[in-house]
Parts: structure tokens; sequence; C-alpha cells
């Protein structure tokens, strides 16, 4: 139990709390959908800007190894963007699936869809909802760039 | 809808309470789910979690993020917040625990014992679920409260023990808020003089709290099944947080959810343990950092960027750090060489085989033919426990079905997307409030919020 304390003058610094009453979160989580959004977006938004400075960096890079170590930052920050925005990466680089309309943007011409295909780039969801469809080709086509 | 159903999710890290109208087990609507802001007062970090921290400063004791800070401003290697203080209530003499003197690191000035600790950081916790619940538009116009709090099942057959202590606790805490109330959430936090007069009071004058237990594990599975017509009548849960990773089981039988205490393990390796292997392993490769300072630092960068890392790494099997302006690379695979990692690793897949044994006997006796598996905490995403959940058994039946660590329901539109994301962190307390009375290991009663909600001049009742 505590004794009688010895309150010495010197108070705590207070770094950023000053600040922090003056822009305390805005409207008092009127809906819980808002106050969700608005600590997924903070996050989110840090991880965007992340992603743009090192897309600068990426832009100036003088040599090709450079340029991969700075495009590697910039996959990191948007794939942690999305994730705090609850996106989700549909299937596996190069996997065969069977081909769902629904799931599958089929690259290349043809009359008929293939039974299976493989993933060329991944789509992208949100729980039950495609926002980006998996680009796929067809078993030994020649792969797109 | 005015009975509410208040739970408390009191975590190694951080803390997190959630509410759901008391009859949301056989009215299930996701949009009524009311996770706390307990951090709402804060303009930065998760305002879903509160941070599970004391620093006692020079004249003053500051709590949560403020804690944290505050510490990390000091940087005295000698000066320390009280962190991870929930392992202390697993102990087995709890008693002997609370009543030990802090350690000169935490408190320089000799004058606390950690339960004076503990229990001013649950009237700081107390009066953040105070002020979130005010602030929730649904849940402040709540008449009555039932309220519990999460316990992983630590004591095997003395949860009613451990229980007693924790309610004495929480009822001091109250009684200090009480005595305090607003003053907790100050940035600066609470003056020594404020505490030294207040405390002892409130110690001598504990509070009567109506507040139950409910195991982490039963959460879980309250939240994992809730609204479902095929909610599966067996359930094996791995829990990832900071402090400890638990492994428990739980069956229905009839109505009524009960725990396999023989399927129980904690393991004192998780999130934190994880967090020093990577920095370990970091260190260890940066030829440049050999000195002590660079060493330091490094660590230092690397902990304060720790979770955005070990997420990039479950996610995408790989971080890539910045540095001094170079790139440092960690893979999952580096992790998994570990030796430490590997001992854990080797322990976690044991206790997770015998507890599916466990699981999967009391289904064959009672004549199911599936187990679900899930994964919550903040770890649930890691490969390495969803492999777990995923791993093929020996004989097929009952067969064994992964869940996902987000349930179908926290995808509602009405969440925008935004939930999920934080939900398997949340979870526990989600769980714990949607789930019915009989669901609880220790009972509470109801209090009125008149009760619940004691503002600092209130009348004594
Ligand atoms: N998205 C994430 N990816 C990886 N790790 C995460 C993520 N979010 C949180 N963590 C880690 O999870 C841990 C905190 O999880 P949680 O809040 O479940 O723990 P806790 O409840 O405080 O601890 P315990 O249950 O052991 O008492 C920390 O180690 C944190 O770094
Ligand atoms: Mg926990």
């Amino acid at each position: 139990m505590p004794a009688a304390a010895k309150p010495k003058a010197k108070p705590p610094a207070r770094g950023a709390s000053k600040k922090g009453a003056a822009r305390k979160r805005a409207a008092p989580a009127a809906s819980l959908a808002g106050a969700l959004a608005e600590a997924a977006w903070a996050e989110a938004d840090l991880a965007l800007a992340e992603a743009l400075a090192y897309l600068d960096e990426a832009q100036g890079a003088g040599d090709q190894a450079a340029y991969a170590d700075v495009l590697e930052l910039v996959a990191q920050s948007l794939s942690r963007a999305a994730r705090k925005r609850g996106l989700a990466r549909l299937g596996k680089l190069g996997a065969r699936e069977a081909y769902d309309a629904n799931l599958h943007d089929l690259n290349g011409a043809g009359s008929r869809p293939p039974k299976t295909v493989r993933v060329e780039a991944r789509g992208v969801a949100r729980g039950g909802d495609v926002l980006v469809k998996t680009r796929v080709g067809r078993l030994g086509a020649p792969k797109r760039p | 809808m005015t009975d509410w159903t208040l739970c408390i999710d009191f975590g190694t890290a951080y803390s997190k309470a959630a509410a759901a109208p008391a009859d949301a087990w056989s009215r299930f609507e996701p949009s009524m789910v009311r996770p706390l802001m307990l951090s709402g007062h804060h303009h930065h970090g998760n305002p879903f979690l509160l941070d599970s921290a004391v620093f006692v400063d020079e004249g003053r004791v500051l709590f949560g993020r403020a804690a944290i800070a505050r510490a990390d401003a000091l940087g005295d290697k000698k000066r320390m917040a009280l962190k991870s203080f929930k392992t202390l209530l697993s102990v087995s003499d709890l008693d002997r625990a609370l009543n030990t003197n802090a350690p000169l690191s935490i408190d320089p000035h000799r004058i606390f014992q950690m339960r004076d600790l503990i229990v001013l950081y649950l009237a700081f916790l107390l009066e953040a679920v105070e002020q979130a619940c005010a602030a929730d538009t649904l849940v402040a116009g709540a008449t009555r409260m039932s309220r519990r709090y999460a316990a992983p099942a630590w004591r095997s057959g003395d949860s009613a023990g451990m229980h007693q202590v924790i309610v004495q606790l929480f009822g001091e805490a109250e009684a200090f808020r009480a005595l305090v109330g607003k003053k907790l959430m100050s940035p600066d936090g609470l003056p020594l003089s404020t505490i030294s007069s207040a405390l002892p009071k409130a110690l001598a004058n504990a509070r009567a709290m109506d507040i139950g237990l409910i195991f982490e594990a039963t959460a879980a599975a309250a939240y994992t099944s809730v609204g479902l017509e095929d909610a599966g009548s067996h359930l094996i849960v791995v829990d990832m947080g900071a402090g400890t990773t638990d492994i428990a089981a739980l069956a229905r039988v009839g109505a009524r959810t009960i725990e396999l205490p023989e399927a129980r393990v904690t393991m004192k390796q998780a999130g934190d343990f994880i967090d020093r292997i990577i920095a370990n392993l970091v260190i260890e490769n940066a030829s440049w950092a050999r000195s002590k300072d660079d060493q330091s630092e490094l660590w230092n960068v690397l902990m304060r960027q720790m979770r955005d890392i070990k997420e990039s790494v479950f996610a995408d099997g790989r971080a890539t750090l910045r540095h001094r302006g170079k790139n440092i690379t960690l893979s999952m695979r580096d992790i998994e060489r570990d030796a430490d990692f590997k001992a854990f690793y080797k322990n976690l897949s044991e206790a997770f085989a015998h507890g599916l044994m466990v699981v999967r006997g009391d289904a064959v006796l009672r004549g199911q033919t599936e187990v679900q598996a899930i994964a919550v905490g903040g770890g649930a995403a890691a490969p390495f426990i969803q492999g777990l959940l995923k791993k093929k058994t020996t004989r097929a039946t009952p067969r064994v079905v992964a869940r996902p660590a987000t349930p179908d329901w926290a995808h509602a539109r009405e969440f925008q997307g935004n939930l999920a994301p934080v939900f398997p962190q949340l979870a526990i307390s989600i769980g714990g409030a949607l789930a019915p009375d009989d669901m609880l290991a220790a009972r509470g009663g109801v209090s009125p919020v008149a009760a619940v909600r004691t503002d600092i001049e209130a009348a004594p009742d």
C-alpha cells in the first residue's frame, strides 16, 4: 500500500497528449461501423502513405537491385493497407483451379472455357464479395508477363 | 432492448471489452454486437484495444498507452512499465503473488505491492469501459448491465477459488474508481498523492461486484456457434495471445456447453515469445550491427514495428524492414528453423494432438461425427497454427473441420468490412458478451446500471 506521497515537482513530458486533447476522435462512436471504419482507415492510411513514399523512391532507383528492394516495400505496404480494410487475396499464384466464371477472368482468346486453369494474378475479395476476379490462363498457354 | 451483457477480456498485452443485448444468444443480430472503444480517448492506435500497462513515474502513475509512451520516452533500462501482469493471476499461490512488492525497476518509490498496481489498472479498465459504454449510442441506453470477465481455465479444479480473488480485486478497483472517477483517464495519469489517499480506502471498502467468469475458450465457442443452426457439438480452440497460448476443448451436451478439462493446456510462449525470436534472428543476421548500441537501437526499431512485421510474415510468408537505408528481410522459414521456435512448435503440436484426441474421444462417446477447430487471439492467423487446425488426422472419424478465425457474421454488410480484420483479437470479449448465462464457469448476478455507473459524486448506496 502506498505511503504518503512525496510528489516531486517534475511533471511527466506530455508529448503528443496535448495535441491529442485538441484533436480527439471526432464524434463519439455515433455508429460502430463508423468507428470501426475510422480505426481501420487510420492504419490503412499510414500504410498507403508509406507505399507512396516508397513508390517515389522506386522511380528514382539507380539500378535494378535497388528498384527491386524498394518495390518489395511498396508491395508490403499496399498489402498491409488492404488487410487493414479487410481485403484478402484469392487463390495462389501458379495454382491450378477448376474454372469458375464467377471467380475467374480468363486470359487469352478461345471459344470454350477450359475445365482447369492456372492462376496468373490473384484476385481480391472482402468476406464473400469478390472485388477483383482472379486472372487465370489456360494450361500450357504461354505465361503472360 | 434495455438488458445488456458486458464482457471484459483482460489480456496480457491488451484489454478488450464488448457488449451485446442480453437475449443476443437466442435472437442474434450482428449489428447489435458492440465492441467497445476502450481507447476512444486516444487519437492514434486501435481504439478497441486498451494497453495492459502501468507506469509508476516520479510523482504519478500512468496507465495504458500513456504508460508505455512514458516508459519509451524515458528510455531508461532500469525503469520499466508493468506489463503482462495478467500472467500473475495464473500462479497457484495467488494471494502471495499479489502481496509481493513490485520490483524496483517498476516502482522506484518502493510503495506498491503487485496487488495495488493490479487494482489501479483494473480501476482504469473499469473507467475506460464505463466511458466507452456511455459513448456507444446503443449501449448507453442500457438500463441493466450484467457483467462477466473472460479468463483462461488456469487452475484445474480451482477456478472458483481464483474467481473469488479476482472478483475481490475488481471490487477494490470499483471502489477506487468511485473515489477517483474520470481522473483515471487523464493522459497525465494520477498523482501519487491521490492514490495514497484513495487506495487504502478502496482496499478497505471493496464494493460487492456482480461479475461472472467465462472461460476464454467458451467465449470462443459462443461467437463461433452463435446464430448457427448447424453449430457443431464439439470444438477445439487454440488461443495465441501475447502471453500465453491456450488450448481448450468444449462439448455441447443438450443445451449446455461443457469444457473438457483433460484437453486443457496453457503454454507460456505466445506472441511476446515470437517477438523475441524474430528480433534475435534479425539482429544475429545484421552483420553491420555488432556494437551494443547498434543492436539495442535495432531491437527498439523492431519492437516498435513488431505487430506489422508479424502480420506480414504470417500473411505473406515474409516481411521487409527498412533500417538505415537498407532492407532487412525475414521469412517464416527463418522462424521455423529457429531452435526455440522448434521446441515451442513441438510442444504446441503435441498439446494440440492431445486435445484433439480428448475431444474426438468425447465426440465418439456422444455419437457425434464432427469436431470443429478454431484459432483465436492476435496470433490466430499464424500459418503454423492454421496448419495444425487443418492437419490430416490418421483416423477419418470424427472428422476435424477448421473454422475460420473470423465468423461469417463478422463480414456482415453493416460493418463495411472493418470488423473482420480486428475480429480475432476482439473475439473473446465478443463471444463472452454473446454467451448465455449457462455457459459461465462462475456466476455473477445482474446489477442495475445505477450501481454500475458510479460517478465520483454519487451518493453512497
Ligand atoms: N494482425 C496480427 N498479426 C500477427 N500478430 C498480431 C496481430 N495482431 C496482434 N498480434 C499479436 O497478438 C498479440 C496480442 O494478442 P491478444 O490481444 O490476443 O493478446 P492478449 O489477449 O493480450 O494476451 P493473452 O491472451 O495471452 O492474455 C501480440 O503479440 C500482438 O503482436
Ligand atoms: Mg487473450
